[in-house]
């Protein structure tokens, strides 16, 4: 079966720069989505004798340094298991609404074929889980979103979706999209031997104007302003269990909270 | 503007009145029953669990709305995706502030783990999800004029069964205090330290990712965070959690934060008011008494 997996080199939001009381964007870090670990490992599982292969639309600013940036993280990918890659980087989809990203994706699916879409159920730097749905709609394929168990069988996708009280049990007619958690699965870690083996497979760097788009922007930033929470970080580390009891109560009775 | 809501509930509704003119959508009995107030519901017959009916039935209502408004849910974002891409909108999810200006509308959202907040100017039609606990007014009561819709639907798959989840009866999300417990517990049994605690100061235990999710202790209506629940008590007291950014996500906006974990390095601290640094298996006990004793 021949997977396509989305990959999203995304801002590693447990390094985020803040400066002056402005988020830096530039100059935070990239890191493969979490969640995109569990896609991969499950791509891997699924595919058989196929080929898996890894599509990555570049979000951040600014571009020049990203691509190398997700280059690399691509290569973590491949050394999991996929078998090639495909990055699409263009400033007009730097800043542009999901709408242009699920367009580019679809391309790339149209032009290498896959029976299957594997994604995250979200993103960690912006948690919209919007472009698995979008992809879809825009590849007018049937849509699986939250996906805690999956398999395949009689050329259908079963999967177990994880919904807040319920968990549903959906079956689509492949090709179809499907979105997971992360208790789908535990992602493999690579060996040495398959990262080494990761740098010879191919990255394949696309422009919006090989895949025929046309960036449009429909949302513009007015900004981005790093939540300030200020927190007392009272510490108490000494004196024995008993008087460290006391002294939080204490103060929690002081808040009013108890 | 006008608004259509999609799975109404009170805070969308009153969301969507703020902008103007507004409408719902409602698939089921259940639904119809909480858009009453709004003034034009389209009722459409069929299955609620069916995203493809919505679908449908938004696409066919797009044209005489600028936005689409619903509460944030998994199944509102798995439509809301599917619709925008279709309605080629953009589609911004878990908004805590909206207004419309200049024809556009203004929207605010927390980004980056929830450790910033993106303000966005967006085109119309665009379709939205409001992140529960910021949209708090009333709707205003109008006649409700009931039309009946019947769409075919999208089909996205189909559903081949549905078993509810387990539930400790918990709704985390709306509890005033908050006892929860991480990997600091060391076997499952030890947990009712945490719920003797929460008893004696009134509150509900919640829990980490890994005591749901990987050592399922606990159901999962106890997990608190970014893929669990997000929480908003007056006391957020975290025993053995660590603070993983995914966790600490799901409780800023808890008003006291607390801490007891015996790793002083432990990033919990860095977001707590109060924090000890002691064994939890010394100090708990010793809470669970001194609390009892303050009820008395």
């Amino acid at each position: 079966m021949k997977i396509a997996v989305l990959v999203k080199p995304a801002l590693d939001t447990s390094q985020l720069r803040v400066k002056e009381g402005r988020v830096v964007i530039e100059e935070t870090p990239l890191k493969i989505n979490d969640i995109d670990r569990n896609a991969i490992e499950e791509a891997i599982k699924l595919k058989g004798n196929d080929k898996a292969y890894a599509i990555s639309v570049l979000k951040w600013p600014p571009l020049q340094k990203r691509i190398q940036e997700a280059e690399n993280l691509l290569r973590e990918a491949l050394a999991m298991g996929l078998d090639e890659a495909y990055l699409v980087a263009d400033e007009g989809l730097i800043g542009s609404d999901q709408s242009a990203t699920a367009k580019a994706i679809a391309a790339v699916i149209n032009k290498v074929g896959a029976d299957l879409v594997l994604a995250a159920e979200a993103s960690i730097d912006n948690y919209t889980g919007q472009v698995p749905p979008r992809v879809a709609a825009e590849l007018g394929w049937p849509l699986i979103t939250y996906a805690r168990e999956l398999r395949v069988e009689g050329g259908k996708a079963i999967a177990k979706r994880d919904l807040e009280d319920s968990v549903e049990t959906a079956e689509a007619q492949l090709p179809a999209v499907v979105s997971v958690t992360r208790e789908i699965n535990q992602p493999r870690i690579p060996t040495l031997l398959a990262i080494r083996a990761a740098m010879k497979k191919p990255v394949n760097k696309l422009t919006l104007a090989d895949l025929g788009i046309k960036p449009d922007v429909k949302v513009e930033l007015v900004g981005y302003k790093p939540v300030v929470i200020q927190r007392k970080r009272v510490i108490i580390k000494d004196g024995t269990p008993e008087e460290k009891a006391d002294k939080l109560l204490q103060y929690l009775r002081q808040e009013g909270v108890i | 503007m006008k608004a259509l809501v999609v799975y109404p509930n009170k805070e969308a509704l009153y969301a969507a009145s703020t902008l103007g003119e507004y409408a719902a959508l409602a698939v089921g009995d259940a639904e119809l029953k909480a858009a009453e107030g709004a003034p034009v519901v389209y009722n459409v017959r069929g299955d609620p669990r069916d995203l493809g009916l919505r679908i449908s039935a938004v696409l066919q209502l797009a044209g005489q709305y600028d936005v689409i408004i619903m509460p944030s849910l998994k199944e509102t974002k798995t439509i809301g995706g599917y619709m925008s891409q279709k309605l080629n909108a953009p589609f911004i999810t878990d908004v805590v502030s909206l207004r419309a200006e200049g024809g556009k509308l203004l929207v605010e959202r927390y980004v980056f783990g929830n450790k910033a907040t993106a303000s966005l100017r967006a085109n119309v039609p665009a379709v939205l999800t409001i992140a529960p606990g910021k949209f708090l007014g009333e709707p205003p009561k109008a006649s409700t004029k009931v039309v009946e819709l019947s769409p075919q639907s999208a089909g996205l798959f189909r559903i081949a069964g549905v078993e509810p989840k387990a539930s400790g009866g918990v709704r985390i999300e709306e509890a005033e205090i908050i006892v929860s417990v991480g990997r600091g517990f060391k076997k499952k049994e030890d947990l009712a330290m945490a719920f003797d605690l929460a008893k004696a100061l009134g509150g509900q235990v919640g829990c980490s990712r890994p005591i749901a999710a990987d050592l399922k202790w606990l159901s999962e209506d106890h997990w608190v965070g970014l893929s669990g629940h997000k929480v908003r008590p007056k006391l957020y007291l975290a025993i053995g959690i660590s603070g993983q950014p995914q966790h600490i996500a799901g409780i800023l906006d808890s008003r006291i934060i607390a801490a007891i974990n015996n790793d002083p390095n432990a990033p919990i601290f860095q977001y707590a008011d109060y924090g000890v640094v002691e064994d939890l298996y010394k100090i708990v006990p010793i809470l669970i008494r001194k609390a009892a004793e303050l009820k008395k």
